[in-house]
């Protein structure tokens, strides 16, 4: 059984945010909706002080609380474990976005163009404007893995995780290679070598009990 | 100049460093008020049939009133539900995921009220002389059996529609101080404590005496509510997450509309103005019941919209443990 999932090294993140843009670029995400945004915080005490930098994304829960939370069944898990918000069935309801804790789910709000300090926006670009119009407004919507991409390669014999055509995009894009992602049930994959080879490994708000298949290297 | 809040996006987490206490800015004003309005409609119904109001009090249109406000309550905190949707027009989608979403639940339990609710009273409706409903095989009263089928199955969905949004908020792990039994408690006893100065109201409208049994009542359900409230505030309170809502609660900036409103206008003093009155009789005894419900209901508002605006995700990682890396 296949149970894709992903697993990123905090020590090889430098914070270049390049996930984050490749993320936008290929979900073409709405204007205030970033899938994969990097986190930038301060460790340590001065002078010993240094930036560190936490990649976030959907931690595509086993018992993920934005599945329970749905009424109308909008946010469904695949057979192999990626959690995916429907467009088309969500209401617009919020129950998810206030059930995660990861704040991994975004409403798109009907909004476009970038805010700016004042509260203004500013005049949406065009691939703004594709974003808006490619989205339901009121709706909710979230990081699929890149669900088309492994759906694509897996129809073209390709391997996720291995092959680019076939891998979240962020992964692919990772100048570091502090992202790695594969199947968790298969010990031959990069996920599961990875792990073996350089855990422990941790995961965000282990106290929410999620079951995340996200989890990090290096977490403080 | 900083962004007004309207203009942010409902997703806190989009903030620049994430590795903070986040307040939710995703439910607010509307919940809390369909919040308040069906725990009131809720309460009305059950406690107007087992305190004998409901067919003791008056009728509008032939229709007891108690029902009526019921019913109109819980349609009104129906309809601010569905108008707060991202999409309305889709709000029948809502009943789809019962089996594992409480608003699924809730969603039908609105439904039930408000079909049996409605259809129980409905041939009391009466237009003049007419009554073109009459022949439908029970009343109000509900004493055929088909009536009382309607009245278990309207009475159960009045227990859902209280208690169902404090469960919605309770269940998921993402807020520690809504994660906690408390707050389904809190809102029951807020909506019962609500319904039944509600109720008292209405009897004195009527032209009847309030009883003893219903001020004890009142001041009853509303100690309940105060005890959850002190105990969830005095639990757990080093937990991240939970320890920034408390502090906010009753030392930041919701001190004003929690500590002083909520809790002390809209619980202790209705306990209070409850007691005082059992020691009076006629004039001065109603004054002093119907006085309790402007305070339970506005208290109980901001009960409920202060626990929404105290809802904090802590941070995703320990920022504690972090800093001592």
């Amino acid at each position: 059984m296949t149970r894709w999932g992903m697993v990123i090294d905090l020590g090889r993140c430098i914070g270049c945010q390049a996930c984050t843009v490749a993320c936008k670029v290929e979900n073409q995400s709405p204007v205030d909706a970033w899938y994969a945004p990097v986190v930038e915080y301060e460790v340590g005490r001065y002078p010993d002080a240094q930036m560190a930098y936490l990649p976030m994304l959907c931690n595509h829960c086993t018992d993920a609380p934005c599945i329970k939370a749905c009424p109308s069944g909008a946010l469904h898990r695949r057979d192999d474990g990626i959690v995916i918000a429907d467009e088309e069935i969500c209401i617009g309801a919020r129950a998810c976005m206030t059930a995660c804790p990861y704040g991994a789910l975004h409403l798109h709000e009907g909004r476009s163009g970038e805010l700016l300090g004042d509260g203004t926006r500013n005049t949406p670009s065009i691939l703004e404007r594709y974003a808006h119009e490619r989205h339901i407004e009121g709706t909710v919507s979230k990081c699929t893995y890149c669900a088309h991409r492994i759906d694509f390669g897996t129809e073209h014999g390709l391997t996720p995780g291995i092959d680019p055509e076939a891998t979240p995009a962020c992964v692919v894009t990772c100048p570091t290679e502090c992202r790695v992602f594969g199947d968790l049930d298969d010990p031959d994959s990069p996920v599961s070598r990875y792990v073996v080879e350089h855990g422990p490994t941790g995961v965000l708000r282990p106290d929410a009990r999620t079951g995340a298949t996200t989890a990090y290297v290096g977490l403080p | 100049m900083s962004a007004p809040v309207s203009a942010l996006p409902q997703n806190v987490f989009m903030d620049r460093w994430a590795l903070e206490p986040k307040t939710q800015r995703v439910w607010g004003v509307n919940h809390a008020g369909w919040f308040t309005l069906m725990g009131i409609g809720g309460g009305v119904f059950l406690l107007g049939r087992i305190f004998d109001i409901t067919l003791e009090a008056g009728r509008v249109l032939g229709l007891p009133i108690v029902d009526v406000v019921s019913f109109v309550t819980i349609a009104i905190g129906g309809l601010i539900l569905i108008a707060d949707l991202g999409r309305p027009l889709q709000a029948w989608r809502a009943f789809r995921n019962v089996r594992v979403s409480i608003i699924s639940w809730g969603a039908w339990a609105d439904l039930v009220f408000l079909t049996f609710g409605g259809l129980l009273m409905l041939p009391d409706l009466t237009f003049g002389d007419s009554t073109p409903f009459s022949g439908l095989g029970w009343d109000s009263h509900a004493t055929s059996g088909i009536g009382r089928v309607m009245l278990v199955l309207a009475s159960i969905a009045a227990v859902v529609v209280m208690v169902y949004a404090g469960a919605v908020l309770a269940r998921p792990r993402s807020i520690p101080y809504w994660h906690s039994v408390a707050i389904p408690i809190q809102f029951l006893a807020s909506s019962l404590a609500m319904a039944m100065a509600t109720l008292m109201l209405i009897v004195v409208l009527d032209g009847g005496d309030v009883t003893r049994s219903e001020l004890l009542a009142t001041a009853g359900l509303t100690a309940v509510l105060l005890v959850t409230i002190v105990v969830h505030l005095s639990t757990r309170t080093t937990a991240p997450g939970k320890k920034e809502s408390i502090e906010r609660l009753t030392r930041g900036s919701l001190r004003g509309t929690f500590l002083y409103a909520a809790v002390g206008a809209g619980t202790v003093l209705p306990i209070v103005l409850g007691l005082l009155a059992l020691g009076f009789d006629g004039g001065a005894r109603e004054v002093l019941a119907v006085l309790t419900l402007p305070l339970l209901v506005v208290g109980g508002f901001l009960l409920r919209l202060d626990t929404l605006r105290a809802g904090i995700y802590p941070p995703v990682v320990s920022l504690l443990e972090a800093a001592q890396r």
